[in-house]
Order: structure tokens, then C-alpha cells, then sequence
């Protein structure tokens, strides 16, 4: 507990460094920024960006998805570019009419699967994986498959009983599209929804502290972790795995898009083309572990480099109309109410 | 002078004001059509979009509850990836759920409820299209109609009529475009008799008159007969002028060389009585040329003449009468036996130029007394009645041949006699004469010998006071 509070601290504090460290370049131009992305993960493409613009002053905010989508639609203070990895509801802004389409090269030549209306678009691919701790293995096979998972979930409950962690679909709109998009698939996503709730599964607004149950020792299985953050973490954390499942691996797209009464739209669409441009997707690749979409950059993080890594079994979330349905009320309602049910439905009759 | 107009941009002008007027009608009809096309294709869509939606809708513990799917959505936004909108209502006025607050009326969900509707309206500052429609679900608890209504931008829409539109503009802009060039090879090729008329009629040299030989259209044909009977009248004017010259050359060669021998003659010789006889024939013959060229200056001035200018009532019977007084007390008149018959009612009027019908009836006097034989019996007739009036001068000469009878009256036409010293002017100049009174001079032989002459005028009113 109190190494999670120091990490916290630790990241609060990097936090307030990287905003006095864009603080410094003041230029005539300001571009707001309201992201859901890990400002310290970002920083080497926002840096490159300050550097290339220096007469842009960069105010990068750092919040989460619901935060980023209410500020979106705040009338009084619209901010210039949104980014976040809450699909639905990023497709939700842009059908809503919060979006204003991008005029440039780099969207026309924008792959249409990763962009919608030309107002978003999907620069990350970042996929879903499942994290364990080293000492599972030495109980029991580790998961490389959501079958697996559900083996485990029902052969090894005593050991796992309340050591699974998972997204929050309540807390996080990631969590909640990840769910969704599982339960589409197939209906057997609802079998390892039941047995997680068998196996009394914890849930998390975050990765990042999904990563850090892990590495405490809290947890020993995590499901439906952002690969991005959990990539990086492991590199520290040896006793950490990360497997991308080998059934299907979804893949989640961070969305950016220039809002429609942006109060510096030069600055907000010069930015956009520069996230989708070769020179910003390099440096996604290279020093930022969210993955290029682009097929003509090389670096650790790319998108093809994944698929030769795992196969082709990567399914990037589909940006299309058919994610406005996740944020439909009523069908959240009632998958929420499903959600709980199948949680519910099998407890241990000893019990 | 008016404005010079051509065929070819009159042409060229209607054209253009038909094609502006029936392009601008086929314009508007193609894109109001493009329009219906592209909304027909995709109203499609809308239907199959809230059909799914509708087909998902229940009425479980009855509560309204619908789990969107997520098909129905991607059919509303189609491959242009519109902005989509749904809206569903309870009929007592519950919404069930809704991503956009559509501006729906009471009228349009009236109209609903009578069956599926689409229609264009507008919503946050764009045109969008909607479909509405009622479903009737039931449930165990609750049976109450919901209605639900799907919409989206017209983005698609725009688009496929745009092309529709652009596809009947490129085919009626080719259809103008064929159109004008075939005008174009119809005017060139209809133009082209015209163009080888005046070809032909500027090929013409001045002289040339005979009638054009062209392949025209009935529609001209017409006009190449008008202008062939123009050159017609003028070959033959041309003709007779040059027959007038040929032939007034040739009668005053004939006295001017019997000058000149008789002159020679005298010249040779020493004798003053040959000078004085060959001064009586120079003196003789130069009167005769003399009154030939007299003769055929009158005739000149008298088909030169305008139309009548001295015209006045006259009488006839009157003058007549004078000129036959003053020819019986000339000395040529001694051989012959003149005499006059008024046989219509007196005093005859007539419309006329004194001088002129004094020449006329001189020289048919004169014609008469040279052309027949001494001891003649020549008789200046005038017959008629209350209308018209004959003026004739017979005679019991001998008469000519039967074909020469038409040909008495061109200039220098004797029927065939070289006998006399006549010019062959006289009848040439009463003809003349009787055509400038709107008559024509008849010659005719009679029976058993003798020759009439005689040309019909028509009787006018006494001059008022002058007929006392």
C-alpha cells in the first residue's frame, strides 16, 4: 500500500515537471490539449512536436476518459485537440458533431480502418493482453488463450480465488469497450465473466495499477491490461509476463481528433497531421511503446512488427458506427445489469 | 439601308435560346430526379436500419428496453460514414432512448403512426433525412406502441445526386454539343445552292444572259425562274436594240453612198449641167436621209419617253377631221383618193397626248400613200360605240404576205417592197404610239385586197364646260 502511494507521488510528480517543462516555451500560440494518455509516455512525441513548433505553447492535459469526454463537450472552454482511448465515446463526440474534419495529407493517406468522417483518428495500436506473475506458472500452465483462461478460472479456483484482476467496466470506458467488444465475438466471453466472478475477481479503473496489484503480489493474473503500459512495465518488472493471447488479441486505438470550435485551429490540426505524420508515428515507434499504425515506419512499436511478433490474430476494436451503440444508454444498462448477473451466477453453492 | 441579318447566326441565335430554355428545364427536372434517385437508394437503408432496430426492442417486467445493435447503427451511417441519429418514444410520451434531441413534431409523428415516413429536415445546423415509424410491441404486462425514429447527414446523399446529376448534365452537354455540329453540317449544307448561285451569278460576265442551268431546291427554284425571265427580257431587249442599230446603220449607208458616187461622179466632169443634175439627187437624197434620221430620232424619243404627261381630254372625231383637211391640200396627196368616216357617235373623247396622236395619224397617212399604188382609195375610219373607239386606215392596195403581217411594225420593216422611199419608221412609231395610249396597233389584209391598220381606244368624259 504504501509503495503504491509512492508511486503514485513518484508519477504526480513527473507529471508536474513535464507541464513545467512545456511551461518554459511560451509562444504566441497556445494549443490545448485534453488527452487520456500518460503524459510521461507521450513526452518524446510532444517534445519533437515543441521543438519542431516552438512557437507553439503546448498545454498538454492529462485525464481520464470520462474527464476528457465531459470537458469535450463543455461549450464554454472547448479545448483544441481531444485524444483518448475511450473509442465509443470518442465516435460518439465526432457523430455528435464535436469534430471538425482534418484537411491534410497525412489524413487523406490515413488508412480508412483507422479513421472515421476524417474527423478521428486511431494513431496507436496497442493491443489487449493478459499479465500474470512468474510464480502461476509453477502452480498451474500459464493462459495463452482466453480458453485457458477459463480452464484455469475453473480447474485452479482455490488458487486464483481473488488473486484475478480486471478492467472495471463500470469506472472505465476502456474497460467497459473491452467487455463489449469481447461479448461480440463470442458468448462464451460471458463464461469467463461468470467464472471471474466465481473466482471473486477484483476490478480496476487503470492499467497501471492493475500492473502495480501485480507486481505487489496481490494479484497473480491480469486480464484485459492495456499492452502499451504492461510492455513496458515488464521490462522492469521481470517477475511480470505478458502474453498476448493466441486465440484473438484485441487491439485498442488511442483517437485524436481537432474539436470543432477549437480556439486555435492552426496549431490543433498542425498537431493532428504531426501525430499522423512518419516523423511523429517514428518516434511512437521508436520511444514510446503505443505502436505505429503506419506500415512505412520502423521502430520496436510498430503494428507490423506486432503482427510478425504474434500472428495475425491482432483484431483492432473496428472504428465504425457500430461502436455509438456501446454508448447507447440503454444498452450499457443493460449489459451492466447483465454483467452483474453473470458475476453472480455461480457462486459457490458451498458457500 | 436595313441592318444586314445573317442566315447563319439567326440560326445559330435560335438555337442557343432553344437549347438555353430547354436546357435550363432539363437541368432542373435532372437534379430534382438525381435528388429522388439518391434518396430512394438510400432511404433503404434507414428502413433497414429501424427495421433491426425495431426487431430488437422488448418489453421485458414491462419496461421498454432495447439493447441497440450495433448492425442497425452501421447500416444509418452507409459506406459515407454519416453522422447518425436515433430517438424512441413511448406513445404516452416516455422517451426510451435517444442520442439526439430530433426536432420530431407532433405532426410528423401523426404521420407516423399512419405508416413508415421520410423526410428531410434539419438538425444542428445541418440537413439530415429521417424515417419514422411505429412499432406495435407486446408484452406480458404492457402492449403500448413506440415510435422510433432513425436519421442521418444527407452527406451520401449529395454526393450520389451530384454524380447522377453530373452524368445528366456530361449526356445532355454532348447531346448540345452533337446537336450544334449537326446544325452546323445542316446550315453549311442548306446553305450551299445559295452559295453556288452566287457563284454562279458572279461568274457571269456582263453580256451573258442566257438562263442559268443550276440544280437548286424546289424551295429556290423559284427564284432561278424569276431570274432567268429577267435575263430573258433583257436578251431580247439587247436584241432588238442591236436589230435597231444594225439595221438604222445600214439605211443610212445606202443614201450616204449614193452621195458619195454621185458626188465622184460630178467631180470627174466639167460640165455645170451635171453638177446641177448631181445637185438635185445630193439635194433629194440628203432629204431623205434627213427625214429618215427624223424619223428614228422620234421613234428613239418615244420609247425613251416617260409615261404619259400631257394627257388630256381631246376630241378625236376633231382632229381627224383637221389632218385630213391638211393632208388633202399637200401635193402628195394629188394620186390618191383620201377620205374619212366618222361612224360613231360624235364628238368622240378620248384620253390622250395631242402631239402624239397627230404623229400617229400622219404617219399612218404617209405609210398609206407610199405603200400603195397611184389612184388608191384610202379611207380614215372611226367606228365604236358609247365605250370604246376604233381608229382604222384602210386602203385597196396590195395588201402583204400573210407572214409579215406581225412583223409590219418592228422599225424598218417594209414587207418585203424596195419600191418606195419609205424609212420603214412609220408603223414602228404608231405602234409606239398607241402603246403609250395603253393600245396596240393591228394590222390586218382585207378582203378581196387592201390593208387595214387600226388600234382600239377607250371613250372618257367630255371635259367639264369644254363639251359645249
Amino acid at each position: 500500500m504504501t509503495r503504491q502511494l509512492h508511486l503514485g507521488l513518484g508519477l504526480m510528480l513527473s507529471l508536474c515537471l513535464g507541464v513545467g517543462g512545456s511551461g518554459t516555451a511560451r509562444g504566441a500560440e497556445r494549443l490545448i490539449i485534453e488527452a487520456a494518455l500518460d503524459r510521461q509516455i507521450v513526452e518524446p512525441v510532444l517534445a519533437a512536436f515543441a521543438a519542431e513548433n516552438p512557437q507553439i505553447d503546448l498545454d498538454y492535459r492529462d485525464r481520464s476518459t470520462l474527464e476528457v469526454d465531459r470537458r469535450a463537450r463543455d461549450p464554454e472552454s472547448p479545448p483544441d485537440v481531444v485524444i483518448s482511448s475511450a473509442m465509443p465515446w470518442q465516435l460518439a463526440l465526432s457523430n455528435d458533431g464535436m469534430a471538425q474534419p482534418l484537411d491534410a495529407p497525412e489524413a487523406d493517406q490515413w488508412p480508412a480502418w483507422a479513421k472515421w468522417r476524417n474527423e478521428v483518428f486511431g494513431f496507436t495500436f496497442e493491443p489487449v493482453v493478459m499479465a500474470y506473475r512468474l510464480e502461476l506458472a509453477s502452480h498451474m500452465p500459464p493462459p495463452e488463450t482466453h480458453r485457458d483462461l477459463l480452464d484455469l478460472l475453473t480447474h485452479y479456483r482455490q488458487w486464483l480465488d481473488g488473486r484475478v484482476v480486471s478492467y472495471s467496466p463500470r469506472e472505465s470506458g476502456v474497460g467497459y469497450t473491452l467487455f463489449q467488444q469481447d461479448a461480440r465475438y463470442t458468448p462464451r466471453a460471458w463464461d469467463l465473466i461468470a467464472a471471474m466472478g466465481a473466482a471473486n475477481v477484483d476490478f480496476e479503473a487503470t492499467t497501471q495499477r492493475m500492473l502495480e496489484g501485480l507486481s505487489d503480489g496481490r494479484y497473480w493474473l491480469g486480464y484485459n491490461l492495456l499492452g502499451s503500459y504492461a510492455m513496458v512495465w515488464a521490462q522492469s518488472h521481470p517477475d511480470i509476463i505478458v502474453q498476448v493471447p493466441n486465440d484473438y488479441s484485441l487491439v485498442m486505438m488511442r483517437m485524436a481528433f481537432v474539436h470543432r470550435d477549437a480556439p486555435h485551429p492552426a496549431a490543433a490540426r498542425r498537431f493532428v497531421s504531426f501525430l499522423l505524420s512518419q516523423r511523429g508515428q517514428h518516434i511512437l515507434a521508436g520511444q514510446t511503446p503505443l505502436f505505429s499504425v503506419r506500415d512505412d515506419v520502423v521502430g520496436p512499436y510498430t503494428a507490423q512488427r506486432l503482427r510478425d511478433q504474434v500472428g495475425d490474430h491482432l483484431y483492432p476494436i473496428p472504428i465504425n458506427a457500430t461502436l455509438l451503440a456501446f454508448v447507447d444508454p440503454l444498452r450499457r444498462q443493460a449489459f451492466l445489469r447483465r454483467w452483474d448477473r453473470e458475476l453472480q451466477i455461480l457462486e459457490p453453492p458451498e458457500q | 439601308m436595313p441592318p444586314r441579318t445573317s442566315l447563319k447566326r439567326r440560326l445559330t441565335l435560335w438555337l442557343v435560346v432553344i437549347v438555353a430554355g430547354l436546357g435550363t428545364l432539363l437541368l432542373i427536372e435532372a437534379y430534382t430526379s438525381a435528388r429522388k434517385a439518391a434518396d430512394r437508394a438510400m432511404d433503404g437503408q434507414l428502413e433497414a436500419a429501424s427495421l433491426t432496430i425495431a426487431e430488437s426492442l422488448q418489453w421485458p417486467e414491462g419496461n421498454p428496453t432495447l439493447e441497440m445493435p450495433a448492425s442497425a447503427l452501421q447500416i444509418l451511417a452507409t459506406r459515407w460514414q454519416e453522422r447518425v441519429f436515433y430517438w424512441l418514444q413511448a406513445d404516452n410520451g416516455t422517451t426510451i432512448t435517444q442520442n439526439a434531441d430530433l426536432p420530431i413534431t407532433e405532426a410528423m409523428r401523426a404521420e407516423a403512426r399512419q405508416g413508415p415516413v421520410y423526410l428531410d429536415a434539419r438538425y444542428d445546423g445541418q440537413p439530415i433525412r429521417l424515417s419514422g415509424r411505429e412499432v406495435d410491441s407486446a408484452g406480458w404486462d404492457t402492449q403500448e406502441p413506440v415510435q422510433l425514429w432513425v436519421g442521418h447527414t444527407r452527406h451520401g446523399r449529395d454526393l450520389l445526386a451530384r454524380e447522377l446529376f453530373r452524368k445528366s448534365a456530361t449526356r445532355f452537354a454532348a447531346m448540345v454539343l452533337i446537336t450544334a455540329a449537326l446544325v452546323g453540317i445542316a446550315m453549311h449544307t442548306m446553305l450551299a445552292p445559295l452559295r453556288r448561285l452566287r457563284q454562279a451569278l458572279r461568274d457571269r460576265r456582263a453580256e451573258e444572259n442566257s438562263p442559268l442551268m443550276l440544280d437548286v431546291p424546289r424551295e429556290m427554284q423559284e427564284l432561278v425562274e424569276t431570274l432567268n425571265r429577267l435575263f430573258a427580257d433583257q436578251r431580247h431587249h439587247r436584241d432588238a436594240l442591236l436589230r435597231f442599230i444594225a439595221d438604222a446603220s445600214h439605211q443610212l449607208k445606202t443614201p450616204l453612198a449614193g452621195l458619195q458616187s454621185t458626188s465622184e461622179l460630178a467631180l470627174t466632169s466639167h460640165e455645170p449641167g451635171v453638177w446641177h443634175q448631181a445637185l438635185v439627187t445630193v439635194h433629194d437624197s440628203a432629204g431623205r436621209t434627213s427625214r429618215l434620221a427624223g424619223q428614228m430620232l422620234s421613234l428613239t424619243r418615244l420609247q425613251h419617253l416617260g409615261p404619259l404627261h400631257e394627257c388630256q381630254p381631246l376630241a378625236l372625231d376633231q382632229l381627224m377631221r383637221e389632218i385630213t383637211v391638211d393632208w388633202a391640200d399637200r401635193q402628195d396627196s394629188r394620186d390618191h383618193d383620201l377620205g374619212l368616216a366618222i361612224e360613231a357617235p360624235a364628238p368622240v373623247w378620248v384620253e390622250g397626248e395631242s402631239w402624239a396622236l397627230r404623229e400617229l395619224l400622219n404617219n399612218l397617212i404617209d405609210n398609206a400613200f407610199r405603200y400603195t399604188p397611184p389612184g388608191s382609195e384610202i379611207t380614215l375610219a372611226l367606228r365604236g360605240d358609247d365605250a370604246w373607239v376604233t381608229l382604222a386606215i384602210e386602203d385597196d392596195g396590195p395588201g402583204v404576205d400573210a407572214e409579215s403581217l406581225d412583223r409590219l411594225t418592228r422599225p424598218f420593216e417594209r414587207g418585203h417592197r424596195q419600191d418606195t422611199h419609205g424609212s420603214g419608221l412609220g408603223l414602228a412609231i404608231a405602234d409606239s404610239i398607241a402603246g403609250r395610249h395603253g393600245s396596240r396597233l393591228e394590222v390586218s389584209n382585207r378582203a378581196p385586197r387592201g390593208l387595214r391598220v387600226c388600234l382600239t381606244l377607250p371613250r372618257c368624259q367630255p371635259p367639264e364646260g369644254g363639251a359645249g
